[in-house]
């Protein structure tokens, strides 16, 4: 006899209408289905172990290492390459030509062929070639003033200053971290059904985990000392990440859908819940004052954004009172919360939302398995323009009010510049290059093709014969009768539109923390913050939701 | 050289807009492309299918296969698709997200309610001549680099650094 499969009870989900506007996914916060924790469980389960193969660096940090990992039965192996970069080539930008530090994950352990191509060509980054046991292909830059810091510390004898690790919280920062494909490496679909592997960006996760690493051991051999534990703990590895970021949640609209309704579910599971547990509630409190914590920790050169983390915590610090013990003893005491919680804005609703998933695992660690998108899309054609013009209207409402002809309303257009290929957004009205406009523009796309409709209804394909210009959109309203979080439900050619939104949405989903933004369209997070350390897999440790540094 | 598929999907897919595909049939070209590829199946009907736009195949492919995909919006969905000796017509129903099932005499069987297996990934052994030929098209995509677009396109200034 099968098993059969009972999901948990569950409240209705939060409306597309409202979640996927562009401020609430520039809200977002990491979880615990965010892709490094589904990892780092997955190590910790494994007890996965990294052992350092090959360690050639001279004393001043540059030459390479290999450091390996066994996951889901297979090897993957870090190389890493260190170079002595002039202060004036650094730079974060994709325009960039050279890095203080490369990095291949191997599938394998490299031969010393492998070790020989991999050095020669990962510090070239795009303008290298890679084969298929290159899995994945990144490139890290020094925080300067911290690494050599850390490094005068280290060479003094003494533990570098906490409030520079507290603040900083980085010793590199990854610039890019590419995958599926490009340059020559691997395809996804190549090894994304091995164990452990099967998750969006694990193996992206898994190499950006093991820099991390690197970034410890380099930094350790550099200063010829031994850093706390605690400290690298704290340690993360940075990353700065530009426009590049946003055109691939528009792209790829089924993980898009995916990821969201699976955040989505895993809310309204925890909404469900009856009554909380003694431990429950002593749990919850102590995420509250974790997050307190984090807040205050979270400084940003940025006045605007700074004043938006002001305002975070004052509204926070209303906030915890909704999780006191005694209110939490209700019926259905969470999603009472989240009701509650609407009152205090995006960010603080957001936050909550994270943190009341956090103590579920047993309700929503699942969930993770269906984030990724193994078939593409598919959704059933539609039968008519009328039943076309019908989900428009009921899935894109949003786009079909809007007067696309106003300057306000197309002001911006998304374009990929010559240079290295860099994705870039321009001012449509004071710029040239319109002409060449990448096809991020959905609403407009769809507003233009719900106009075209006929009166009286015909085959999708007979309006497509006429108007092939409209398959886009057709296409996008298609898909959204099967996956209600597909879209981003705003005009994203609006003078408005801030890509910032789009990158903390996905970078959230990686399970960035810190965002520090440089303009509305470039961030600097961090990543791994509080994770384990390679020597603590064996220790369990998944309780490192908003690190917070005992400093 | 061998490429990835992803490698090749994209600039295919690149190549047909830089050559005038609307975005949605170019994407769908090159799904089909890299299917067609692997098949290893002639080359020329890819090139003469980019040399054909804005008509040709690549407009009209697509459409086809929406007609016979639109007679059900569930079940198995019936019809005939012209193959008219070319190739590239199978390798779109290859490429469908539909499971599919396409007989010599054009008669061809879509389930709608079912994803269509996986293709097992390979390397694809594309000439040089071609990818710069493909890489070319794709160019006409890109904005020429000014210094406005330099210094604020991106968001970050031209260093990022501490």
């Amino acid at each position: 006899m099968k098993d059969i499969f009972e999901a948990p009870p569950q409240m209705p989900l939060r409306a597309p209408d409202t979640v996927m506007r562009l401020s609430r996914m520039g809200s977002m916060f990491p979880t615990r289905l965010s892709f490094l924790r589904s990892l780092m469980r997955r190590l910790a389960d494994e007890q996965a172990q990294v052992v350092c193969r090959e360690w050639q660096m001279c004393a001043e940090g540059f030459g390479h290492g290999v450091f390996s990992i066994e996951l889901g039965g297979h090897t993957y192996s870090l190389v890493a390459i260190s170079t002595d970069l002039p202060p004036e080539m650094r730079t974060d930008r994709v325009i960039a030509t050279a890095w203080d530090s490369a990095y291949v994950l191997f599938d394998g352990i490299p031969e010393a062929e492998d070790i020989a191509r991999i050095t020669a060509n990962a510090p070239l980054q795009e303008a290298g070639r890679f084969g298929p046991r290159d899995l994945i292909l990144s490139r890290a830059n020094k925080s300067v003033r911290l690494f050599a810091h850390v490094v005068e510390a280290l060479r003094a004898g003494r533990q570098p200053d906490l409030a520079m690790i507290r603040d900083v919280g980085y010793l590199m920062r990854t610039t890019a971290v590419y995958g599926n494909g490009k340059f020559g490496i691997a395809d996804r679909a190549a090894f994304d059904t091995r164990a452990g592997l099967e998750g969006p960006f694990a193996a992206e996760m898994l190499t950006v985990w093991l820099i991390r690493h690197f970034t410890h051991a380099l930094v350790e051999h550099v200063g010829q000392g031994t850093l706390d534990p605690a400290i690298k703990r704290h340690l993360g590895i940075g990353n700065s990440t530009g426009l590049g970021m946003a055109p691939f949640l528009v792209n790829h609209p089924v993980l898009l859908n995916n990821w969201m309704l699976v955040r989505e579910t895993a809310l309204a599971r925890v909404r469900a819940v009856e009554h909380l547990s003694p431990q429950q509630i002593a749990r919850i409190a102590v995420l509250a004052q974790r997050a307190a914590a984090h807040l205050e920790q979270w400084q940003v050169p940025d006045a605007t954004h700074q004043a938006r983390i002001n305002t975070l915590r004052e509204a926070w610090s209303h906030a915890v009172d909704f999780l006191e013990a005694e209110k939490l003893v209700g019926i259905r005491p969470l999603d009472a919360v989240m009701r509650a919680s609407q009152s205090l804005g995006e960010d603080v609703e957001e936050l909550m939302a994270a943190l009341l998933i956090e103590p579920f695992g047993d309700l929503v660690d699942g969930l993770t398995e269906c984030m990724a998108d193994p078939y593409g899309a598919f959704a059933p054609p539609l039968s008519d323009t009328d039943a076309l013009r019908a989900q428009m209207e009921g899935a894109f409402g949003w786009a079909l009010d809007v007067d696309y002809g106003a300057p306000r309303n197309c002001g911006q257009f998304w374009y990929v510049s010559e240079a290295k290929m860099e994705p870039r957004l321009g001012l449509r009205f004071e710029e040239a290059g319109a002409a060449l406009e990448s096809p991020l523009d959905i609403g407009r796309r769809v507003h233009a093709a719900y106009a075209a409709l006929p009166q009286r209804p015909e085959p999708v394909s007979a309006f497509l014969a006429r108007h092939p210009e409209h398959a886009l959109a057709v296409e996008r309203v298609t898909l959204s009768a099967r996956y209600p979080y597909a879209e981003i439900r705003d005009n994203l050619i609006a003078t408005s539109c801030l890509p910032i939104d789009m990158l903390r949405c996905k970078l959230s989903f990686f399970g960035a923390s810190k965002f520090d933004p440089k303009s509305d369209r470039w961030t600097r997070i961090t990543l791994c913050q509080g994770a384990p350390l390679a020597e603590e897999l064996g220790q369990g440790g998944d309780d490192w939701w908003l690190p917070v540094f005992a400093a | 050289m061998t490429r990835s598929t992803n490698e090749v999907m994209v600039l295919a897919t690149k190549a047909a807009r830089g050559a005038g595909a609307p975005p949605a049939q170019a994407a769908q070209f090159g799904a089909a492309a890299v299917v067609h590829l692997t098949a290893g199946r002639d080359i020329a009907a890819l090139d003469a299918a980019l040399a054909a736009l804005p008509d040709g195949p690549i407009i009209e492919l697509p459409l086809a296969l929406t007609r016979i995909a639109e007679s059900q919006v569930e079940g198995i969905a019936t019809g005939v698709l012209d193959l008219a000796g070319s190739t590239l017509a199978q390798s779109y129903v290859a490429a469908l997200s539909y499971a599919a099932a396409l007989a010599k005499d054009g008669t061809l069987h879509l389930d709608l309610n079912r994803p269509a297996p996986r293709a097992m990934v390979q390397r694809i052994d594309i000439s040089e001549e071609r990818y710069t030929a493909w890489t070319a098209m794709a160019a006409a995509l890109l904005v020429p680099e000014s210094d406005a677009s330099r210094l604020s396109g991106a968001g970050a200034g031209l260093t990022d650094n501490d």
